[in-house]
């Protein structure tokens, strides 16, 4: 067993060793061999192969010094308009003297960019697009502004097939001599829903324990791993503990830096499960909608959210009441 | 002529001061070992709250020892400059004629933050070189910004005094100017005053001058004095509003300001509102509250906080419909307020651990925290060497394994696989 994070040591190298994405990858080829790049736009969940494609077709571009060539600049860490301003400009305009004429600059989880720094940037990849072609990678391309999508040429990317999910993590589980059990693969695939990154990781976390990897070892990994038990939390509130509920919820965003847009999310998505009359369901969908959006108008996170479990509460306390009556 | 009472009827001499006799004979004390020489402390520090008669004290000791009584008050030593003009009168024990000097500097609260600074320290200076008695006047001698200060004085705390006491002062004056008083106006003055002497006869001769009589039902009617209410108060008016005017006024009556105030209410909303249609009424309301001031941050319009204001008193208050006033629920001190600045510290660890898995993983630091520091945890805690081996790569410090591993015995062991 290696003790490096696996999710580094089996991330492809070069776009042959890329085995998803095959029409993504045959397009990045193209461009390696015509030693050109356009601006581009990877979109698609996390953990499908947008960073790993970026480098490799960057070490495939300009061999093993790649590094030299390109600047990876995170969008959630540096998303203001001054980095654009400053980095992004400083690094754009400065011409290489390679083989290739120009440098390549990753900008990742770029949909976390504000739109000022979003206007900015626009302009810098008009104006040294001899210099530097920019990858943008983003969950959601509709978050990246019109005119900057008009410039890049856009790919999809899409979650791991369940074959080729299955194959990546046996290699990886065989090669670490690890004992992972089907019925453990399956629960990966289940908790981890094709991000390959996560579902690597919890592979490593399950093969710290040094047992075979059955799909109760797994549950386990990814409950504590996932310290938003939103589930937990609303039913806490649907039973009426409104100022446990709340509790639960500080500790979320408090302890565990959890954002409150995931938090909105998960719950919207338990709302579909949760064991109620199904026309409360939709009532409860557009209250949740309501504070969605009030999420993003307000201030704090944890005062909208608080709101929200009180409306759980109100709302399990009419449905307990209607139950009575029938 | 008019003439404020608070002035007409200040007492001259020690004698007539209202309440804290102990603090008066402890100063007075001080005052007199100055005659035997200079005394370990050459300042004396009288601190408490407003109106209790702290300048009076001095003023009228003074006036019975026949002092040369130097005052200053907070604008006038603004600067380090400005105090150490004093430092030549305070290097002299008599004056010009003979009499003895002691010098006052007032309002000691009125000095603000880094402007005053060298006024502070310059004060000092002055004190351990005084020659003739030094008095320092403060509502809180505990502001962190006296503590080398108080190291130089003898400290002094007034108290607030009894009702009986301030009663007494009041019957005096009503004697003084002829007015035929009722016990229990005066009573019902005097309690409202809570030991602020100052505020009492304020009100007595808004009240009564000019009068031949005085009744309670003259002073029953007396409106809120915008006396900076105490948190509690504030926030049962908010809570128990039966009008918004009520629940609105109160902030103005609250001595925090509007965030702090949110977060008080925040906190206690749930205790004090236990019908679910009335809780989730009431949290509404902050959260439309909390929605103004997300407008606030983005227009930097302070306009808008007047609906701040409405949303998180009036519209709690008018939250309540079924829930019972009945019984007595404490209330708490926002827990968020604690909880944040141990949160600060955790999040910056968080992220510097999520730097350096970024620089090792291509991904955003805010994100690494969130998405990897998870697994790590699992892995710090069940396979030390595997843990070693990541901490290593990802060059982690002895603190950062501490934290990831959440227990001294393993990240012991870890660190000690590191070597």
């Amino acid at each position: 067993m290696s003790f490096e994070m696996w999710a580094e040591k089996y991330r492809p190298k070069t776009l042959d060793e890329m085995v998803n994405q095959k029409e993504i990858v045959e397009r990045l080829k193209s461009f390696v061999k015509a030693k050109n790049v356009p601006h581009c736009i990877f979109a698609g969940p996390p953990g499908t192969g947008k960073t790993t494609a970026a480098l490799c077709l960057a070490r495939d571009l300009y061999g093993e010094n790649y590094r030299e060539y390109i600047m990876e600049l995170n969008a959630s860490d540096e998303r203001g308009i001054d980095v654009v301003r400053e980095t992004v400009k400083t690094f754009a305009r400065v011409r290489s003297i390679g083989e290739v004429p120009f440098k390549i600059m990753i900008l990742d989880e770029a949909d976390n960019m504000t739109a000022d720094a979003q206007q900015a940037l626009r302009r810098t990849m008009e104006r040294y697009t001899e210099t530097c072609r920019f990858i943008l990678c983003a969950n959601y391309s509709g978050k990246i502004i019109e005119p900057i999508q008009s410039r890049c040429a856009p790919f999809r990317f899409t979650y791991l097939p369940r074959e080729e999910h299955d194959k990546y993590l046996r290699y990886i589980a065989e090669n670490e001599g690890v004992s992972l059990l089907d019925e453990g693969l399956d629960a990966i695939y289940e908790v981890c829903g094709g991000d390959l990154r996560r579902a690597i990781n919890t592979l490593q976390a399950a093969a710290s324990l040094s047992k075979p990897i059955d799909a109760k070892v797994v549950y386990s990994i990814a409950g504590r791993a996932n310290p938003a038990d939103v589930r937990k939390m609303i039913d806490v509130a649907m039973k009426g503990n409104f100022i446990e509920a709340r509790k639960q919820l500080r500790e979320m965003i408090q302890k565990y830096g959890v954002a409150g847009s995931d938090i909105i999310r998960q719950i919207h998505t338990e709302i579909f499960k949760l064991d109620i009359p199904e026309p409360w369901k939709i009532k409860l969908a557009d209250i949740v909608g309501e504070i969605d959006y009030r999420l993003v108008e307000g201030a704090d996170e944890e005062v909208q959210l608080s709101a929200l479990l009180a409306k759980l509460v109100e709302a399990a306390y009419e449905m307990r009441g209607s139950t009575k009556k029938v | 002529m008019y003439q404020p009472w608070t002035v007409k009827y200040k007492p001259k001499s020690l004698k007539e001061v209202v309440g804290n006799k102990e603090a008066i004979q402890k100063f007075v004390d001080w005052v007199k070992s100055w005659n035997e020489g200079i005394p370990e402390k050459r300042a004396a520090f009288i601190y408490g709250p407003p109106g209790v008669g702290k300048t009076v004290t001095v003023e009228a000791l003074a006036n019975d020892f026949k002092m040369e009584l130097v005052e200053k008050n907070a604008s006038d030593y603004r600067t380090e400059e400005a105090v150490k003009r004093f430092a030549g009168l305070a290097s002299q024990y008599g004056s010009l004629f003979g009499t003895r000097r002691i010098i006052l500097f007032d309002e000691l609260d009125g000095l603000t933050g880094t402007a005053d600074k060298g006024g502070v320290k310059a004060m000092v200076d002055v004190i351990k070189t005084a020659q003739c008695p030094i008095v320092l006047i403060a509502n809180n001698a505990f502001d962190p910004r006296f503590a080398v200060l108080r190291s130089y004085c003898l400290l002094i705390e007034f108290k607030k005094p009894s009702v009986t006491e301030v009663l007494k002062h009041l019957k005096a004056i009503c004697l003084k100017e002829g007015i035929d008083a009722e016990e229990n106006a005066l009573k019902f003055i005097a309690q409202r005053s809570e030991g602020d002497i100052r505020s009492a006869v304020t009100d007595l001769q808004a009240l009564a001058q000019g009068k031949k009589r005085l009744t309670y039902d003259d002073v029953s009617w007396l409106g809120f004095r915008d006396r900076q209410e105490n948190i509690f108060t504030v926030l049962r008016m908010i809570l128990y509003g039966k009008t918004c005017d009520g629940a609105k006024r109160a902030v103005n009556m609250a001595d925090v300001d509007v965030d702090m105030l949110f977060e008080w209410i925040y906190e206690n909303v749930p205790n004090h509102f236990t019908d679910p249609h009335d809780l989730a009424r009431a949290m509404d309301a902050l959260s439309m509250a909390d929605v103004y001031r997300g407008r606030i941050k983005r227009t930097q319009d302070w306009g808008f906080i007047r609906y701040v204001i409405d949303y998180m008193t009036a519209g709690v208050a008018m939250a309540r419909v079924n829930t019972k006033t009945s019984g007595w629920t404490p209330f708490h001190f926002p827990e968020r307020i604690q909880a944040l600045s141990k949160s600060k510290e955790e999040r910056s660890i968080q992220l510097e651990i999520g730097k350096k898995i970024k620089r090792k993983c291509h991904i955003s630091a805010t994100r690494a925290s969130k998405e990897i520091l998870p697994y790590l945890r699992i892995i710090f805690k069940n396979n030390v060497e595997m843990a070693a081996g990541i901490a290593k790569w990802l060059d982690l410090t002895p603190e950062m394994v501490e934290y990831v591993a959440e227990s001294k015995e393993k990240a012991a062991a870890i660190n000690k696989l590191l070597g």
